[in-house]
Order: C-alpha cells, then structure tokens, then sequence
C-alpha cells in the first residue's frame, strides 16, 4: 500500500494544480449547461452565449442527435442483458434485501415538493426525510464493521488525499454500503453529489444520513421515472459545481450527462462504470468513435467477478431456495443450465448438500469443465421428467419453455439465477387452463388441469436478488474496486489513458484483494528479493500476465 | 447419441469450411470472424505472451545454475543423472555440428548475410533454459529432453543388445529402409500398444473419420519432434490418414518406445527414434528427420523447441517452404517468443500450450489426481486428518488443494498473489506463511514455479515424517542442495524416496529428490495427451489451411473455436450432450450457433 499510496502522491499534487488553473473555465462551462436547459432570465442568457458561443458550435448540435440514436439502440429497462449480476440489474428491478427500515408509505408528500435543511443549513438534497439520519448513521456504521477495506483505506490514503480536487458524480444503489463508499471518498478529498440508480433500492434514511453529513444526495425509495431523471438532473446541473468524474451503475448517468451536457465531458476526467449493461453500452460507444474519455470497465475485474458471480451464488442458490421452499437437497435431482461461473457456484453448491447434479451447456469447454468436475452433461429434454428442482444461469432466453414445463414432474420447483426474468418463458404461463396460486411472497405454485403443480420461484426473475440477500462482503469488494479505480483514473498522468474503455490494471486489482486478506486473517507470503528476480517479477506485483485465467 | 449425430454434423461442416477455405480465403475454416479481427484478437494475447516471456528470461539461467551447482551432489543417488550431466558438459553444438558439417554442405551455401545472422541466431538459442534446468510452469510431458521417466518407458528391455541402431541396417516389410530405430522386429508389438492407446484416444479417431474425405493435410510435409509413445504414433497416424507426409524424431533421449518406433518404420513413417540415445545420436536423429534428399518439410511440429533450433541454426533456408511451426512445450514456446521478440521469427508460429483446454488438462485436472497417486505410490500415506501445506495456489496448487480437501486433509496454503489468495479463502483454505506452520505440518507441496521455497531452515524445523516433495517444476523449488551435508544421513528406501536423517534421528520423506513428483512417481493419463495430441493436430490443420495473410510471422494462440473443437472432440467419452442454441437465442446473445462462445478474455 505504501507504495502505491507513494507513486500517487505526486500526481495528486499536479492534478489540483491543473484544477485550480481551470476552476474559471469550469465556471463558465456550468453556466452555460445550465442556460442550455433551464429556463433562467434573459440577462443571464445572453450573458452566457456572448461569452462563451465557441464553444458551441453546430456542428455538436448535430453529432448530438446521432448519439441519441446510438444510446436509444441498447436493450430497454426491462430486457437488459446482464450475463454477470451486478447488484445493479435495471434502475426498475425490485428488491426485498437492502429496503429501508422505516416504512414510509403513510407520507404521501413527494421529495420533491419538500424543503428540508440539514442541521448546518445545507438545502442541496432532496431526500425521503432528513430526519431520519440517525438511523441511517446507525446503519452506516453497521455496514462499516464489514467494510474493513474500505475503511483501511481511509486510514492509508488520508493524509495523501490522492482525490484532492475531484467533484464525483454518483449513480448507484444508495444503500448504508454505499455510504461508505461515498464517505471514503469524501475522507480521500473528493466532493460528491450521489443520485440513486435503482428507483427502489434507496435506503431513505441512508440518503438521509449522507444528506446531513454535507453530500448532495438525490434519492428516495419508489421514485416515479420521471423523479428518477429529474433527481438525475439535480445532480449534474448546479451552479457553480461541475463533476470532472463520473461513477456509474448502469449508465444512466452517463446517458443522461451526455445528452444533455455534452459539454460537461470536456471537463471530466474518466468514468467508472460497475454494471455489465453500463460497460455494454460504453463499448458501444467506444466502437462508434463517441466515447470522449476515458473509462474504466470495473465490472471485469478479476476479484469483482468472482464475488458477483461463483462466490455470491455458491450461497445465495441454497439460501435463496431455503427461504423460499424449505426443500432438502440430499438426494434431490437438479439440473442446473449453463456452467459459467454461476452455475459453476450453484452447481459446487448443490453438490456439497448431497443433490445429484445435471448440468446443460453449449460451449464444449465449459462442458468439459463440468465432466472433469463429476457433473453429467445433458439436454435439458433428457432430464426434463425426472428433476426436482431446475435453475437457469444461461445468459439467454427461453431456455425453459412451456413444452419442457408441460413435461416437469409434479412438485418441480423452477427458479432462475442467471439475468432479468428471459431465461424462463414464463409469459407462456399465463394462459386461461392453468391456475396460478401465490403461496408465499416470492412463491408461485402454477397448477395444470391434472393438478400437477410446478413451484416458480420470483415469476423467474433473479433468486438471488429476490430471495436472498448480497453479503456486505461482495459489495465491500466492489466498492473498493469502485474506489481504486476512481484513483487511478483521477491521477493517472496525462496520455496513460485514452478515449477508450480500460479494464482495471492488474495491480489495482491484486490491491483490492489484498485489502480483503485481513478480513480472513490470511498471511499472504512475500517473495525474497531473489526469488523475484528468478521469476522477473516486482516485489509488489503484478504477479500475473494479463491473460491468467485465475 | 443425437448430440453426437450433432456434434458430428458441426465437424463436417467445420471440415467442409476448411476445405472451402482453401479455395475462398474470406470464409476460413477455423476462425468463423474476419481476419482483421482474428489479428485484432491476437494481438494483445501476443503483447501479453511477450511480456510473459520477458517475466520469464531471466529465470533460465538461474534454473541452469542451480542445476550445476546441484550436480555434482546429486550424482551418488541418481543412477541416470551421471549419465545426463556428461552429455550436458559437452557442447551440443560443437558435437552434432562437426557430424553434420561431414556430412553435408548446406551450411556453406547458406548465403554470407545468413551466416552473419546465424551467430546472432546462435545466441539467441543459448539464452534458452539449459537442458536439465528447463522451467515448465504448465507441466506438458515433455520436460526436457533428458528428463528420465517412469511411466511411458518401453517394455522390452534392450539393454542386452549393444549395437548402436545408428550402425544397423534394417528394413521394413515394403523394403524401405529410411528408419532408424532400435529393432524393426518389436514392430509388433508396438502395433499392440498403438491399438490400446487408439481405444482412450477416441478424440483423434473421431477427427480421423470426420477429415478424411476432405484430406485437409494434403500435400502437408510435417517433420516433427515429439516424445516417441503410443499416443504420438496415434497423432502421427492421424496426420497421415488425414493426407500429411511425416518424418519423425524424439524430443527426449530415453521416452521413446522401441516397439511403438518399430510399429511406425513399419507402418512406413521415417522415424529415427530409440530409447537410450546419447545427445550426439539425438541431433544425428535430428538432422535425417530433416536433411534428406529430394523431401522438404512445409511444416514444423515440435516439443522444446529443439527441432526448431536445429532447422533455424542449420537450414535457414528451409524456412522459405515453411508454412507454420506448432510448438507444445513451455520451453519451446518461450523460445519462439523470445526470436519473435528479436525479430527474428520467419514464419508463423502457434503456441498449443496456453489453449485453454489443454492448459486445464495439464495443470488443474492432471495435477488433482496425480497428487494422490504419486504420494500414495511413494509412501502409503493416509490421507485424513493429516496436516498439508500447499504452496502457491495457480491451477496446480488449486488441483492438489480440492484433492487433498476430498480426502480429508486439513489443508493450508501460502501464496504471494492476493488474488489467488483470496481464492483460497473463499474455498476454504486457511492461507499462511510456511514459517507460521511448518512445524505442524505432515507434507509439504510445493507448487509455485519459484525457486527455494522450502529452505533448509524450513527442513530443519520440520516435524518427524514429514513428506516433502514438488508439483511444481524442476528441482528448484525445494533446496534439496542444502541438504547434501556431512551431518544429514540420506538413505534410500524405495525408487524416488530418500529419508534424511537429522543427527537427532529426526526423519523428513524426500520424494523423487524435489523433482516433479506427478512425473517421477505417477502416470500421465492417455486421456490428457489426447487432448493434447488432438490440440497439435488442430493447430496443424489450422496454419497449414489459413489464408495467406492470416498469420504473420509471430506467435499466435489456438484460434478459440478450435479450443471449442478440441473440447467438443472430448465430450463424447463421457457420453456428455452439448445443447444447441437455438436460431432465436443465437441471435439474443449474438453468437454464432457454432461458436466461439466466449470473448477472449473469458476466464473459464
């Protein structure tokens, strides 16, 4: 750590002396979004464009049309794809874990038709209630316990402030994990504004807490569309603040940021992207030449994927269908479709329980994998009559249909894993002759005329994020890779990075692995001065090269 | 058995495209996308393979010293190593050249510039891993050609027959006589040994039936470099069934397999080829795989990167013909990046190595069940409830990690990467520094491609009994060295496991004297080396069919459907069924139903 936090400082010191020499411009810039946008007066109007009309020229008015199309083309709210499971699958996904406490249906007062000040004043907010912070203090502070990571890395980097001068732009779920995220930043010299990228997601009295300590939070629990744009917009468009980063979940922001301000990316230094939809469409942009910074794909990062995808749904499958069916495993056939690293998890999950494990693929590696692990390959047919339980963690679409679940045998529970709710056809349900009766929350028995009931679990969309909880550990680790990469990318000198998206560097990468070590009191072993040199590495890593399967 | 019909079907196709291929270059056989992109997907997998191939120079020449400096030391126990530090001590070079030189004049033809360049060419090939220190981090069979094996060895004993083969002349039952092997009679039984290893080998049999219409290796001229065993005459046969011509040599001074050498100069291969030759005889064998008359090879397939050497330091010019080099080995592999790094590759090279499923063949899935087996062999131990440290956690440290924990050993790991580290953690594993355990421990492991892992202070404190021994590569990673004192007793019990004995009687388990324990103690599965052997065949089928332009002259990764394919070809052992996309799902996740089905980056 000392090293790193050594190269950094430096770079920190020459980023906030290019920011001070450009706080002038930057004013200008907001204002003139600002005018771009919303009706201001006329005096202030005219002011703007005569001081500053180069830097609109029409030629950008045109590309702007272009990039809407370009941003209109990736998958809907609905239907996004997302083959790793970020917490962050749509901004309209539902959750049952990580809701608020206080349950505040009674106050049927929207956010925004509120004034609410914080304790010193501040009004730049717009929360459920204010008052609520100390509960979302108490969270916090919870959520630190398991957050050692983060917290050590206030502890390392403080006195370097390596994000002296960053103004953060923020869009994720606003839970009490995220607040430390957000509070971490704040302790490494970053100023935030924060938005919520899930219109359920938001722990009100979280947003509460982080609006009391000073950070413009812009998020309720159940937002309409519209709020959720508009909170968008609060945290971009203020006067006399421009973001010159952008951390993102989904890439609403982003889409938001640049349709609207196009100008605000003259300014940014890099975007962090954690979602497989947001990285999916910085990629798109990328490809067509319209990325203008650069951006760091941190949903690949070797230890984040792991955590989101074979550790986090090792448990979640068993504890997902506990909660839901209290079935037993031992001895139960299971067919779990596809052997990536989720159904890897699942399928290692099952296994250790004593279930007899089937597993479908399409790609012959991985169906190697699963041979070589003691798995039997099947089609999904073969297996269809005598299963008892079937998980889908595929990526892809109807790989369950009404034909193979005319076939299932009698009690069959049906649940997915793997992205939104296209794996299981379950809109070919929905038809006059079988009966649907809700059983618990979460929990559908579908009945056939013969009486035969099939148990769908979450009308198939994501178990895990239904039915189970994230631990803090998984969303510490990407909070941490989150973090780092702001970092890395706010300090990076000049040149490092282009106009393209980057995958975290590899060190960065081993750094948030190591932060997780204390957590197991693993002794990591350091390598002898002359073992280094026999392999021809550095000391402190990067241990691998880069196309190390891990 | 639909799927198979399927899978089948998918090969025919696949076959089909290679041979439209050849007449239309746009639809190549095995990369489905354009070659912009195959080049634009290989290149940083090259950018990364160069650098790993700086990690790893450096390395070479310590590993050389330690294997002198050991030498001297280790020569009382090791009935064979003698034998391999004396041909080591004598100048390759020097010996197969004068040989050479007697014989043939090719060398002065070779243009004036060439020669110039040869020198340089020289020392490139001498940085290389000496012979005995060779690092081989993914343990591919072939070690080093003087590595001594347990496994793979021929049956018939031979050593009563004293005549050098060099000296014998022998012919087959055609009246061909351009062979040279130990006894023409064995052919027989190498015939018997060949039809065994065809049954486990059911990938290349499959290929073999599914090309054979097409032939896609017509007009192919392979000379190839490979341990000489069953497995390799299946490979060898396969080639020819599928329309190459082969010449053959050993990449190694004792695997070779009379019988099975026999079998092939029988069956019409020139092979030259016997278990026990000396280093003069293994470049003489060399050079007549190569320098014959009227007969060019346009394709290289090589195991360490001898053969490679051999042609580049003596025919120069053959590489004008040369369509492509496949090369199996860490070793060889190395070495290509190594010239392609000084610029000085002049052909297209695939690296077979670091394919995905021959890497996890190699390392995780050979290395679980090896683990069991080479210590069980060795001392009978029981596994539960015993004490293990496993040093490094990369797919060997993983295999025996999973392994051991089935058994029910308490098991801990120490690594140096937080990555892998935490992977440790998260599967169960308490992760310490060696010194924090080593006085509990029952064995140790070592599987970290490092050098003086366990030191002698380690060995010192360790407890009565203890097993050590090495998964990992040569004979670095534990400092048997420092155990070579006046004041340690050493007493063999049983091939390849020596006691040491501390002055206080204290005992340790040295196994296979810190050499590879999987290959000294244990056998490598038929079923790995198919995957192996059907992955070189691939990579032939592959360079030897490319449009030109495909391939510059660099070296390339397996193309990631014919890693698929390889796969594929492996699937029906376990009677496994591989679902197929359907057309509309093929189009939501935009992939073709076909494959490649992963992006490259894909971790597996």
């Amino acid at each position: 750590m000392s090293e790193t936090a050594g190269d950094a400082k430096p770079e920190v010191k020459q980023a906030s002396k290019e920011v001070k020499e450009s706080e002038n411009v930057a004013e200008k810039y907001s204002a003139m979004t600002v005018s771009k946008n919303s009706e201001i007066n006329m005096g202030e109007l005219s002011s703007v464009f005569s001081a500053v009309p180069t830097h609109k020229p029409v030629k950008k008015q045109i590309q702007f049309v272009e990039e809407k199309q370009e941003f209109s083309r990736f998958p809907t709210k609905t239907g996004r794809r997302s083959l790793s499971r970020s917490i962050s699958q749509s901004s309209t996904d539902s959750y049952s874990s990580a809701a608020s406490y206080t349950d505040s249906s009674d106050d049927e007062t929207s956010p925004r038709d509120k004034t609410q000040v914080n304790s010193k004043g501040s009004s730049d907010f717009c929360v459920k209630n204010i008052k609520q912070a100390e509960f979302g203090r108490r969270e916090i502070e919870i959520a630190e316990q398991d957050m050692s990571a983060l917290i050590s890395l206030r502890k390392r980097a403080q006195s370097e402030k390596p994000l002296a001068g960053a103004k953060i732009v923020g869009c994720t779920h606003i839970t009490a994990q995220t607040a430390v995220l957000i509070e971490t930043l704040v302790a490494l010299g970053a100023q935030c504004r924060w938005t919520a990228c899930n219109i359920y997601s938001t722990q009100n009295e979280v947003a509460a807490a982080l609006a009391e300590r000073g950070v413009a939070a812009f998020a309720w629990k159940g937002e309409s569309e519209d709020d959720f744009w508009w909170c968008i917009d609060r945290c971009v468009n203020t006067e006399g603040w421009q973001p010159n980063m952008i951390l993102d979940d989904g890439g609403d922001l982003t889409h938001w940021v640049y349709k609207k301000y196009p100008n605000v990316f003259k300014k940014i230094r890099g975007i962090v992207e954690e979602s497989v939809t947001g990285v999916h469409r910085l990629y798109q942009l990328s490809k067509a030449g319209k990325l203008c910074v650069p951006a760091m794909n941190v949903n690949d990062s070797v230890t984040k994927q792991k955590f989101d995808n074979l550790y986090c749904c090792r448990e979640s499958i068993l504890d997902g269908l506990k909660r839901t069916t209290d079935v037993m495993f031992g001895g139960k056939q299971v067919v779990v479709c596809g052997y990536g690293e989720v159904g890897k998890g699942c399928s290692a999950a099952l296994k250790a329980l004593g279930a007899v494990v089937y597993v479908t693929e399409i790609d012959p590696i991985c169906a190697l994998q699963a041979c070589m692990d003691g798995f039997r390959v099947v089609k999904l047919n073969e297996v269809i009559r005598l299963v008892d339980v079937i998980i889908t963690c595929t990526g892809n679409k109807n790989v369950v249909t009404r034909d193979q679940l005319d076939r299932m045998k009698n009690g069959c529970i049906v649940c997915n894993m793997g992205h939104s709710n296209t794996e299981i056809d379950v809109a070919s349900l929905r038809t006059p002759e079988l009966t649907w009766e809700r059983v618990r929350s979460q929990v559908d028995h579908v009945i056939w005329p013969d009486g035969k009931r099939v148990i769908l679990l979450a009308e198939g969309r994501l178990l895990n994020l239904s039915c189970s909880t994230v631990p803090t550990f998984v969303l510490s680790i990407t909070a941490t890779t989150q973090a780092l990469a702001l970092i890395e990318l706010y300090n990076a000198p000049e040149g490092r990075y282009k106009q393209d998206v980057y995958l975290l560097p590899k060190k960065m990468d081993e750094y948030v692995a190591s932060l997780h070590l204390a957590t197991f009191d693993a002794h990591l072993t350091e390598l002898t001065d002359e073992q280094a040199k026999y392999l021809g590495l550095n000391k402190n890593g990067p241990f691998k090269p880069n196309y190390y399967r891990y």
